[in-house]
């Protein structure tokens, strides 16, 4: 404040209470001067006052003399638009309504883009960092793990600048009466360095903790979120001592907010042996200037002899081909369509705005003309007067960013709360793209400043005159700028058309996939992961024992209906995809199918019907009898002529790796199938249903189980018993912290989720596109009628019928509205192959058109009618004098 | 009576350094002062005036403080800066010169050149 007034008074250093005691003073000496001369003194006190002026004249003199005028009419000028913009508030509203949507949905949307697929990672040369795939030769691109020796080998490739490894482990603390599920991530000492990303608390891990071949040390880096939720953000945390399944680490560090690479909880040294049966995952960084084509070419011979070394961490095929790919490849094919789609529609609507600006404010120009032909007769000079109109666009398209600024914040934080989890990287900070919300604003600032200023454009034409002998609003020669009216309102209405069709799609193709028939009821149905320790149940019997124990005594808690083991076969996406054969009968290319582990309640359970033959009972599973159950669709593919039960199929690609993945003897033989279930979803809602084996979950079991338990009412609440079940059986054991019904597995699904996010976004856009469309149909209606009012209470007094004057004001617009419409519709027709792809909506049908045709007329309609029926209603003598 | 004369365009602020040169000066005694030195002759319009006084006090040249006037007023008194003695000299200098300039080739007769 005192450094405002310092700076005020260099500007202005004297006060006008100061300059006007001056002229007081000035002015009495005058007045005793005039007296002195012989004046009586009530004539030089009048005498003085008409040659000096009045004081606060006074004080205007001295802002001119130090030269503060500019800035005096420029408030002069900034007052008098927000008083006319506060004279015209339906004017005011819409205008700055129409910049604010514009501007807050394109950098809201944008933002969104940019943090999502164009720079999502916060890590060090995030740009060369790379991610390997292999592709076998039928089928998805696939993981792959390697061991610590080949890392090694793979950090002295020539194209890689370094390379590190990570696994994953559920870990516990304890604390509370259950323990806490903990997402563990155990880092090969370099990738603290490799990320760089530096910690908000303390150090990350460094080569010193994890020596190779030897036992690391026991430190762990907090993530940020379990720092926040566990230790409530204390900062006092570094050198304490955090219990991980009853190992004590030193806490070293906490991560930063933005450094959630693997979402893990706790980061830890990885311990590097000789080991080769486990697979840890790597991350590469890429030399400067190698692309991923001559990565892929440099890497494949080496991952080929990995492949070759450790056959178990890569699909069972010869053909393998490796990917080289930007870590966040796949984030960019699922979402990245979909955001394009958006940014386009809210581009779209970026336009849709300005155009209606730019309607209003010719409108509001054509009326004004009067105004400014007088103010330009009376001598305010053309400078003047377009600074004047330029302030007032200013005035206008300023509050509209200002508004519309608060939008884009509005509207980023409502796509944040309903992106996809899982469906883009987690890193992403999403927030306000600056350069994109200048470009927005500057976008509708323009559009303000070139519409704003048409009066002047005017002005420039020799006609002044005229346009005041005229009094313009009685002819209709002088309704000037129809052509860019009827131009701008074609456009405006062909992209709100454009807008409602692709909206229409996209939410059709959304309630196909809300609707699909799932084959099982996800109703009332929670899973329950249960992730098993690192070295503990390492044999067949131990484990199988443990998982019965923990099925039965879940089974066992009160209001448990059924509880069922899905070990890996929880829908609507379910089971490894693995090729199969069958006994007798030749093995085709591409003989796949998916492969559950369950035990037999998981059907009653999921409410999945038995069609043919039998279901395994408890004694078999006991056993892990080798017995099968198929779906429909691998029944009637593969066995057309309806015997699939009684057959036997072997599935090869199933090996045990030890302790990691324990299969049951006789597992790698023939399986005979006893049973055939009706089809359900196992890939998705929007893909078609696969062929799927189910087994018992005996015949093979990994690092953890999924326990599904059916109850009569909403399972959730039945959560905490469930887990001090579970947690009776092993005091270490806890439930995976991610415990959700079935039906929010749904929801969660990317098709879903993404369908759902743009029918909404897209569905509002489309919805203010049209409103927008309306009240530019509106204003132009109803400025045509006030200017040709004189001209229809002429005609009526004449005896013209009042529905041949409602027919002139119609005529013109429904001319201009239909040819917008007619463009706008050929123009989706034309897109529709690219829109309906981008949209995922596989919906060409054009009957989709019918209803935006119909709601664009209805809406036209009502914009046109309520000015039309004003002009028709008003009395012929009031209209033949409205000024 | 004496003609009166019209001032070319910045002489006033000249003639408003000179009259405060010789002593603080209340804005309607600098006016006075003018008129009297000129013999009279000199029309000074208040408006333009005290535009002057005001452009001068913001270049400095010139500063104003509250004081008593000769009849117990209170009064604003100018007086020249530093600033305002150079400004004051350079523009005499110039104007001498200039003067000296124009008067001597006005003076010319035929035969002199």
């Amino acid at each position: 404040m005192a450094a405002i007034r310092k700076w005020w008074r260099s500007i202005a250093p004297r006060t006008p209470s100061d300059v006007e005691e001056e002229f007081r003073s000035t002015l009495d000496a005058y007045q005793d001067d005039l007296i002195r001369r012989g004046l009586p003194e009530d004539e030089a006190g009048r005498r003085a006052r008409i040659e000096l002026g009045r004081s606060a004249a006074q004080n205007e003199n001295y802002r001119n003399a130090i030269g503060l005028r500019p800035f005096d009419e420029l408030g002069g000028d900034i007052r008098y638009s927000v008083r006319g913009l506060l004279k015209n508030p339906g004017f005011s509203v819409v205008a700055i309504l129409s910049l604010a949507l514009g501007i807050g949905a394109t950098t809201a949307v944008f933002s969104v883009v940019y943090a999502i697929l164009i720079d999502p990672f916060p890590y060090a040369n995030s740009d060369r960092m790379a991610h390997m795939w292999v592709i076998p030769s039928k089928g998805d691109r696939q993981f792959f793990g390697i061991t610590g020796s080949q890392w090694q080998q793979l950090r002295k490739s020539p194209v890689v600048e370094d390379a590190f490894i990570m696994d994953n482990w559920n870990l516990t603390v304890t604390g509370s009466d259950l323990p806490e599920d903990v997402h563990g991530a155990y880092l090969s000492s370099n990738g603290f360095n490799f990320l760089g990303v530096p910690p908000v608390l303390g150090r990350g891990l460094q080569p010193s903790d994890a020596i190779d071949g030897h036992d690391p040390e026991s430190v762990a880096v907090l993530g940020y979120t379990f720092w926040q939720r566990h230790f409530h953000a204390d900062p006092s945390v570094v050198g304490k001592t955090i219990q991980l399944v009853r190992n004590n680490f030193t806490i070293v560090g906490v991560a930063a907010p933005s450094f959630t690479w693997g979402d893990a909880d706790v980061y830890l040294p990885l311990k590097i042996t000789g080991d080769q049966i486990k697979g840890f995952f790597p991350e590469i960084r890429l030399k400067p200037g190698v692309t991923h084509t001559q990565a892929d070419a440099a890497l494949q011979p080496l991952i080929q002899q990995f492949a070759r070394e450790t056959p178990r961490h890569f699909p069972a095929d010869t053909q393998i081909k490796l990917h080289v790919a930007d870590p966040d490849e796949h984030f960019v094919k699922d979402l990245g369509p979909t955001l394009y789609l958006l940014f386009g529609a809210v581009l779209l609507l970026l336009l849709i705005g300005c155009g209606n600006v730019s309607i209003l404010l010719l409108a509001r120009a054509t009326s004004r003309q009067h105004e400014f032909a007088v103010r330009s007769a009376i001598g305010a000079s053309r400078r003047r007067i377009i600074r004047q109109l330029l302030t007032e666009a200013l005035v206008l398209s300023l509050t509209g960013a200002g508004v519309g600024l608060v939008l884009a914040y509005r509207t980023v934080s409502v796509i944040v709360a309903n992106l996809p989890q899982f469906s883009f990287p987690r890193e992403a900070a999403i927030q306000i793209n600056v350069p994109v919300l200048l470009f927005s604003i500057a976008v509708a600032v323009g559009t303000g400043i070139l519409f704003g200023l048409s009066p002047a454009w005017q002005l420039s034409r020799p006609e002044v005159s005229q346009v005041m002998q005229a009094s313009s609003r009685k002819t209709i020669g002088s309704v000037r700028g129809r052509r860019t009216h009827n131009g701008l309102i074609v456009g405006q209405i062909a992209l709100s058309v454009l807008m409602l069709a692709g909206a229409s799609a996209a939410i059709e193709g959304f309630l196909r996939v809300a609707h699909t028939r799932l084959g099982y009821d996800p109703h009332n149905v929670m899973s329950v992961g249960i992730p098993i320790h690192d070295g503990t149940y390492k044999t067949w019997p131990e484990r199988a024992a443990y998982l019965e124990r923990l099925h039965s005594k879940v089974a066992e808690v009160p209001g448990v209906t059924v509880a069922a083991v899905s070990s890996n076969a929880t829908p609507p996406a379910n089971g490894f995809n693995t090729k199969f054969e069958i006994l007798g009968k030749p093995t085709a290319q591409d003989q796949t199918f998916r492969f559950n582990l369950v035990s037999h309640e998981y059907f009653p359970a999921l409410r999945i019907p038995l069609v043919q033959g039998r279901m395994w009972d408890s004694a078999e599973e006991h056993r892990a009898a080798a017995l099968v159950v198929v779906n429909q669709t691998l029944a009637r593919r593969y066995f057309p002529n309806g015997d699939a039960v009684g057959h036997s199929i072997k599935v090869p690609e199933l090996v045990p790796q030890p302790p990691y993945l324990i299969t049951a003897p006789g597992s790698d033989g023939w399986m005979l199938i006893v049973g055939v279930i009706a089809d359900k979803l196992d890939d998705g809602l929007s893909r078609p249903i696969l062929p799927e084996a189910f087994v018992p979950f005996t015949v093979a079991m990994a690092m953890g189980t999924q326990i599904l338990v059916r109850s009569q009412g909403q399972p959730l609440v039945l959560l905490h018993s469930v887990s001090a079940a579970v947690n009776s059986i092993d005091r270490d054991q806890q439930v995976s912290n991610n415990v959700r019904d079935l039906e929010h597995w749904i929801s969660e699904l990317p098709e879903y989720a993404r369908g759902h996010l743009v029918s909404w976004l897209f569905g509002a856009f489309a919805a203010l596109a049209l409103a927008l469309a309306a009240v530019g149909i509106f204003s132009v209606v109803s400025y045509t009628v006030v200017q040709r009012t004189n001209e229809f209470g002429i005609r009526i007094a004449l005896g013209a019928k009042r529905r041949h004057v409602l027919w002139i004001v119609c005529r013109n617009i429904g001319i201009t509205v239909s040819s917008g419409l007619l463009a706008g519709l050929l123009i989706f027709v034309t897109l529709q192959r690219i829109l309906t792809h981008w949209i995922q909506s596989s919906s060409s049908s054009p009957f989709i058109l019918v209803p935006v045709a119909a709601l664009f007329i209805l809406c036209a309609v009502s914009a046109c009618i309520i000015p039309a029926l004003r002009a028709v209603s008003i009395d012929p003598m009031r209209a033949v004098r409205y000024e | 009576l004496a003609k009166p004369v019209e001032l070319p365009q910045g002489t006033l602020e000249v003639l408003i350094l000179k009259a405060v040169s010789l002593g603080p000066l209340h804005g309607y005694g600098i006016l006075l002062r003018i008129q009297q030195i000129s013999g009279e002759r000199l029309e000074i319009l208040q408006g333009s005036f005290y535009t002057a006084i005001y452009r001068l006090e913001r270049q400095c040249w010139i500063k104003g403080e509250w004081g008593e006037s000769e009849n117990n007023r209170r009064a604003r008194f100018y007086s020249l800066t530093a600033a305002g003695r150079r400004q004051l000299k350079a523009e005499t200098d110039k104007w001498i010169d200039m003067a000296a300039v124009v008067a001597g080739i006005l003076s010319k007769k035929a035969d002199e050149i």
